[in-house]
């Protein structure tokens, strides 16, 4: 960090008399992983220069919030990321609850913590899936969706929904887990690492994947958090820095687990980080089984769905809470603080903050979201210099960009 | 924790291609073994009790038409702005004129059919359903009747035992939730049949219900 990072680009002129010439690699081109179109400035196959487009997928999320209420607006965030949408809802409500003050009872933290690490293992198996066949390996992809969809089968029978889950809500969760629900999950958690030793013999030491990763997309540790990477593609680079261990939030102060470093920062050391991930992901959700408390699923002061446009909480119909209704109705207290709060969580991708200015209304007045997507998209240009446009579609797959949570 | 490579292959192994045999006869192991691929649509796919599809409003068995009381909740709290309701009050009692809503703009979050006092409207498990034109998704209330039949029917499920999990979400403490909506049900959605971690089981009375 003591180096200062160079954030304008020399553009390096094609060798000779050689012209370089541009070409523009998507939106629609299928390694893209979405609708990324990248304006490439070429020297035969070299990369001279790169230029990501971003923007194809906006939907206007940080404004859309503004005009719905806090629990309106948790729908939104199943959208960003929706490979592993649950760790945005989590991250929401983390960052909502922070705003209103609310406790959230210790088994739904539980109960969170685990199914934010499903996320994380249905997220790092499609990161997989699509890296590997990219590089054209294809029998990792049709393994790892075979181990995904025994997932999103465990997230529908819990709240409902395969992708959009919305399945956290403002002081808790909205659905108990099942008798059948757990056994099904103890199950898949001492079944998978099993199977993460599958992908590995197909490709841990593939000759061609070794070719293609081993010493491609090289960044530094120091270049990597002046560039503002986070996530397994900062731990790739040996920064040792995950919001879990860095600002525990839920449970995840409760449960042991390992965060695994590489050393390289090549695509290489990016892949065993995700790979020992989903290992320690498996032991998380084995441990949160286990230490499972007994209790409310939701605290006693959060508030209803319904939730008022206008800062006063609702007056109480409870006969038995009627004494304290009348004296907060007298009080004339507001249920929403002004303020403002930043709350960030390890996603899949990186670290996905939430920065809420509230007005005191039951709106926020502001909702900005750090993706992790976006800022990972910024680094590509410092990754791609002088290399081939094949190891291109390699790095945008090592840093495990969803365009869904980039353009927002 | 600094992540473990693979020893480097030596001359032999990469003369022999053994990391591609490994490769290989794992792929050759699992042509053996039982397919996991569902023939949709020749199969059915099971659908896990509470998913979040085509809505439907519930018959009354008694009156034949819906239970909707036209308290507002759900459009207020649908955060995609789907659902509009008409009403009219007739001696200080709410008649409900019209119930639309627009599947098309949905989200399928499922708040309304947690936030209806009297559990009137339902997404129910059935995922399957296109049309040519946008008409078809503009359900009205005859519509969404129509649904809740065409879901009784094709699930045989008897309307009266029917219970959603988001009509009484599960673990959720009985004081928190309107008389409508304290149904009976099986006993791991309660509180007192929860599941809970082998940590804690020990502790817990045993008594046969945990």
């Amino acid at each position: 960090m003591t180096k200062p990072m160079h954030t304008t680009l020399e553009v390096p002129v094609a060798a000779g008399d050689e012209e370089s010439y541009s070409l523009r690699m998507g939106p629609q081109h299928p390694a893209t992983h979405g609708v990324l179109r990248v304006d490439l400035e070429l020297d035969g196959e070299t990369i001279l220069d790169c230029t990501p487009r971003v923007g194809y997928l906006h939907r206007g999320f940080d404004k859309l919030a503004e005009h719905r209420t806090y629990a309106q607006g948790l729908i939104l965030t199943d959208r960003l990321d929706y490979v592993g949408a649950m760790a945005n809802n989590v991250g929401y409500c983390v960052a909502v609850e922070k705003l209103l003050g609310i406790d959230v009872p210790l088994r739904a933290k539980y109960i969170r913590t685990m199914v934010s690490e499903m996320s994380r293992i249905c997220g790092h198996l499609l990161w997989l899936a699509t890296h590997a066949l990219d590089i054209g390996a294809m029998t990792v992809f049709l393994y790892c969706f075979r181990e995904r969809e025994v997932l999103l089968e465990l997230f529908e029978e819990l709240c409902g929904a395969r992708l959009t889950f919305s399945y956290p809500r403002i002081g808790g969760v909205r659905q108990d887990v099942t008798h059948s629900f757990i056994r099904r999950l103890t199950e898949f958690a001492n079944t998978f690492p099993g199977w993460i030793e599958d992908y590995e013999t197909l490709i841990d030491t593939n000759r061609i994947w070794l070719k293609r990763t081993r010493g491609v997309g090289v960044i530094s540790g120091e270049d990597a958090l002046d560039l503002g990477i986070t996530g397994p593609s900062l731990r790739g680079s040996g920064i040792k820095y995950d919001v879990r261990k860095a600002r525990p939030y839920d449970a995840y102060s409760l449960v042991d687990f390992e965060v695994p470093v590489g050393r390289d920062g090549d695509i290489y050391a990016r892949y065993r980080c995700r790979m020992e991930e989903m290992r320690q992901s498996a032991r998380i959700i084995l441990q949160c089984i286990d230490q499972l408390p007994p209790g409310p699923i939701v605290g006693d002061d959060a508030p209803d769905l319904v939730m008022p446009l206008h800062g006063h909480p609702k007056k109480e119909a409870d006969a038995s809470r009627w004494g304290t209704g009348l004296i907060r109705l007298l009080q004339d207290r507001s249920l929403f603080p002004r303020g403002e709060v930043y709350v960030s969580v390890e996603a899949p991708k990186g670290e996905l903050g939430f920065y809420f200015i509230s007005d005191g209304s039951g709106r926020p007045y502001r909702m900005h979201i750090r993706s992790p997507s976006f800022i990972h998209i910024g680094a590509l240009p410092f990754m791609t210099r002088g290399a081939m446009i094949a190891d291109l579609i390699a790095i945008i797959g090592t840093l495990d960009v969803v365009l869904g949570e980039c353009d927002r | 924790m600094f992540v473990k490579y693979k020893p480097k292959r030596n001359l032999l192994e990469t003369i022999l291609h053994t990391e591609i045999l490994q490769g290989m006869a794992l792929t050759l192991r699992r042509l053996f073994s039982r397919p996991i691929t569902r023939q949709y649509p020749d199969e059915e796919i099971p659908v896990a009790l509470g998913f979040r599809g085509q809505h439907a409003l519930v018959r009354d068995p008694e009156t034949g038409g819906s239970l909707c009381v036209a308290c507002m909740r759900c459009a207020t709290v649908c955060p995609s702005r789907c659902i509009h309701i008409r009403y009219h009050e007739d001696d200080g009692k709410r008649v409900v004129d019209s119930y639309d809503i627009e599947a098309l703009r949905c989200v399928y979050c499922g708040y309304c059919e947690e936030v209806c006092p009297v559990n009137a409207l339902v997404l129910t498990e059935i995922f399957e359903y296109a049309a040519y034109s946008r008409q078809p998704f503009h359900f009205d209330r005859d519509g969404l009747l129509a649904n809740w039949d065409r879901f009784c029917r094709e699930r045989n499920i008897s309307p009266q035992e029917y219970v959603n999990p988001f009509w009484r979400p599960r673990g959720l403490p009985e004081n928190r939730l309107p008389a409508g909506k304290r149904l009976q049900v099986p006993e791991d959605w309660t509180m007192e049949g929860q599941v809970v971690g082998s940590r804690y089981r020990e502790a817990l009375p045993n008594d046969g219900t945990r």
